[in-house]
């Protein structure tokens, strides 16, 4: 580990009714991957915005190579060499590799744009991060993975100093992560400072050699990442201890009828030919890797998006579903993991959002009864433990967690059988996350039937009675919880279909 | 600002429309000082005409922009409903009653037509009403043969159809706009079409993927407005008589800009009746003061346009703020 090349000292930032950072400190130093961990919320984003100038902080010092600085905007900070990868890529689809990375600052020949040039030095760049990439293929033609390497490419082409990498894995395949960090490797061995803010924490064993946590907008502390457990920096997260124990059987009763039968669904090239079964009272778990079809698969069950073939029973008897209504009809509720885009209204009220799917109950003729929506909304908030000072309270308000609260409430409300939980807890700080696991518990031993569709392997094993596994549009795998280990489910989720 | 807003008499009405009340009688006491005849009844009776037709529309349009749609056909399918209706009055000796109803009819087959392709076939509002806006006129001049057309005076046979303005001095159109306001009020905030077109509005996927049949309810908010526009057209002739083919577009932006400067979101999702009320008023109290200091008409239209500019501005400042 090198020397210090950035300190930020005593942080304040605050917003309207929001103390966002309390006199945060981190320092960074070159040659070193640091990662910057907490819950969401705690306040990560917000200072990695303070750095780069997109908030002006309150109070306190940015000290970088010697001198204090503040920059203004994110073109300061990127001029400096301070530059952020983001989680979501801004990326130009139409365009050449070479033209996004060059983009604002094109090389010319007089008037003209010298792509030539562009590609020679983009070129350049993928060498040195040890990449392939054609630099004039289209952008829109690259893997999530490979534009996320392009990313990392223009923020070195900016001759960064320092790269925030903002949960860079989150929409990355196994092996994509493993080049990921090779390159995160090189650039930490050519000197660079790396902040790396991720939430899973087995990458961060593997590729951190310090943490920082912080916990609600304040500064926890620093542990150097080899000497201390996964448990250590969890504590530090949230302050209480998390166990994370795998489920060791199945709680699903011998002989549990069953409830939803899929058999040979095709829906684009993403669902091929799925067949499964769900019983009463299961947590059926999807595994596989980002883009393996189980979203997809989700949506075409639902009637979200069309499919070409295959039959849907629910409880034996064979059913149409060509749109959402009638899979609601047919008991289906479907909790997607866009929750702000998919899930809830945010301009309307948690009593509102709670009834939206069953709104017909709740009226006299064309009028709707406030008072009994209230009165359920309620209730829901009661039983869920929804943290929100009224059923009145706009959504937008909530915090993740209980945001996915109020949607399983639209699906209790509408008294749905079949519930597909699709990525539960994304985006949902540890705490809140234990209360979903336990809800979802509650709901399968009250006999309803959930598909649970997870990326993170510990929340397959803590939850599921029985997995299914695809890759690449098809179900390649099938075990029961018992026999199930994160190898057997990791090999199945990457074999290669002949 | 901060005691202000906590006060419970101005958290009950709002402070955006309190503010647009005291707009309006800043706007009104400024007329009356600069043109005392502004102070006369009779002025008074011509803004309010202004405001029946107008306000109308604009509690129609209302509807449409909380579903984050627009609708730039109104006035002149409102010209299309006064002609046709008309035209079946003068030429065709149709009975008064049945005259307003065609109205009304008409309105509410340009509300179908925009309504359907907006919501089934997913063409984009801004086009589908500027094509209805061109088929209005269009329509309205083949049907008439270019002529306008006349209704009857009051003293004629099926005048009673004025009274709907006024009765003697009596401004009865002004308790009928104020209680088609109230009902708009109570479709929008008291029931499922008002829930479901606000919340479709804020967030169309997420309520389509909770089973509701979003394509109808979005289409029943232009039918509502194509509704409403019909009986607009009611109240213009009871208020002016004579309809002529080939107008009608200046009303669009001023009925829009009544329900912009009342609170509702041009993106959808939120929306306020009392507010577009308040806005109507202040545009007709516009229009009325140009006229009466005796400037060109055409300054109302410079106006009008910095207005809608105005309130949509604020509305995607208050929105950005949040975020």
């Amino acid at each position: 580990m090198g020397e210090i090349i950035l300190t930020m000292k005593g942080i304040d930032k605050s917003f309207p009714g929001v103390h966002a950072l309390d006199h945060v400190d981190l320092e960074v130093r070159k040659g070193e991957v640091l990662a910057l961990m907490g819950e969401n919320g705690a306040g990560k984003s917000t200072l990695m915005k303070v750095l780069t100038g997109i908030y002006t902080k309150d109070s306190g010092t940015i000290t970088y190579e010697g001198r204090e600085v503040e920059f203004h905007n994110t073109k300061e900070a990127q001029d400096a060499g301070i530059v952020i990868v983001h989680q979501e890529l801004n990326m130009l689809s139409h365009l050449t590799v070479a033209q996004n990375i060059f983009i604002g600052r094109e090389f010319k020949k007089g008037f003209r744009i010298d792509d030539k040039k562009m590609n020679q030095e983009a070129a350049k760049l993928f060498k040195r991060l040890n990449i392939d990439i054609d630099p004039t293929e289209m952008m829109g033609n690259l893997t999530v993975g490979k534009q996320q390497m392009c990313e990392i490419a223009k923020a070195i082409s900016h001759e960064a100093k320092i790269i925030i990498f903002d949960e860079p894995s989150a929409a990355l395949t196994e092996t994509e992560i493993e080049e990921l960090f090779k390159i995160i490797r090189d650039l930490r061995d050519q000197n660079l400072g790396i902040v790396y803010i991720s939430h899973r924490m087995d990458e961060i064993k593997v590729i951190t050699d310090r943490v920082t946590v912080m916990r609600d907008g304040t500064y926890v502390g620093t542990l150097i990442t080899k000497e201390c457990t996964k448990n250590d920096i969890i504590n530090m997260m949230v302050g209480r201890v998390i166990y994370e124990d795998p489920k060791t059987h199945s709680m699903v009763p011998k002989g549990a009828p069953v409830v939803l039968k899929v058999e040979n669904l095709n829906a684009g090239k993403m669902v091929q030919n799925v067949s499964f079964e769900l019983h009463k009272g299961e947590i059926l778990g999807f595994s596989g890797l980002m883009g393996a079809g189980r979203t997809e698969t989700a949506r075409a069950i639902f009637g979200a998006d069309p499919k070409q073939s295959g039959d849907i029973y629910i409880n034996g008897k064979k059913v149409t579903i060509n749109n959402p209504q009638d899979a609601v009809k047919n008991g289906i509720g479907y909790l997607s993991e866009d929750r702000k885009r998919y899930g809830i209204v945010v301009q309307k009220t948690v009593a509102e959002n709670t009834t939206m799917a069953s709104l017909e109950n709740f009226c006299n003729g064309v009028f709707i009864d406030k008072k009994k929506e209230e009165k359920i909304a309620q209730e829901y908030v009661d039983s869920l433990a929804t943290k929100t000072p009224s059923v009145d309270q706009l959504v937008v308000n909530l915090s993740g967690g209980n945001q996915q609260k109020v949607v399983i409430a639209k699906w209790l409300t509408r008294n749905c059988d079949i519930l597909i939980f699709d990525e539960p807890t994304r985006g949902i700080d540890v705490g809140a996350k234990n209360e979903i696991y336990k809800l979802m518990n509650k709901l399968a031993a009250e006999g309803k039937a959930i598909i649970m569709i997870s990326s993170e392997m510990t929340e397959i094993l803590r939850m599921s009675d029985r997995i299914v596994i695809m890759c690449e549009g098809k179900i390649t795998g099938e075990i029961d919880i018992a026999e199930a280990t994160q190898e057997s489910i990791m090999n199945l989720a990457t074999r290669e279909i002949g | 600002m901060e005691n202000l807003k906590n006060n419970p008499l101005v958290k009950k009405i709002g402070l955006n429309r309190l503010l647009l009340i005291g707009v309006l009688i800043v706007m009104y006491v400024a007329f009356a000082i600069i043109s005392p005849t502004f102070l006369s009844y009779s002025r008074i009776l011509s803004l309010l005409n202004y405001v029946y037709f107008l306000g109308f529309l604009s509690l129609g349009v209302t509807f449409v922009i909380a579903t984050g749609g627009i609708d730039f056909s109104i006035g002149p399918v409102m010209f299309c409903c006064a002609l046709i209706s008309g035209y079946c009055l003068t030429s065709y000796g149709f009975p008064m009653i049945a005259a307003m109803l065609i109205s009304i009819l008409v309105g509410c087959l340009f509300g179908c037509f925009n309504g359907y392709l907006v919501a089934y076939w997913s063409v984009p509002p801004f086009i589908v009403s500027m094509a209805s806006m061109n088929i209005a006129k269009g329509l309205a001049s083949v049907f008439t043969k270019t002529q306008s057309v006349s209704w009857p005076q009051a003293s004629a046979e099926g005048g009673w159809y004025r009274s709907l303005v006024k009765i003697g001095n009596v401004p009865v159109g002004l308790f009928i706009f104020l209680a088609a306001a109230i009902i708009c009020a109570i479709i929008l905030n008291k029931t499922k079409i008002g829930r479901y077109i606000l919340s479709l509005g804020s967030n169309k996927e997420a309520v389509r993927l909770s089973g509701v049949n979003v394509k109808k309810w979005e289409m029943l908010a232009y039918v509502i407005c194509g509704i409403l526009v019909g009986i607009g057209a009611i109240f213009f002739v009871a208020a002016y008589t004579t309809v002529q083919p080939g107008y009608g577009d200046q009303y669009n932006n001023e009925a829009i800009a009544g329900c912009v400067m009342g609170g509702t979101s041009m993106a959808g999702g939120l929306a306020s009746i009392s507010g577009t009320v308040i806005g109507v008023f202040i545009i007709a109290l516009l229009q009325e003061g140009i006229l009466a200091l005796g400037l060109n008409k055409n300054y109302q239209l410079i106006i009008t346009g910095i207005i809608v500019i105005a309130a949509v501005y604020f509305d995607v400042l208050g929105r950005r703020r949040k975020n």
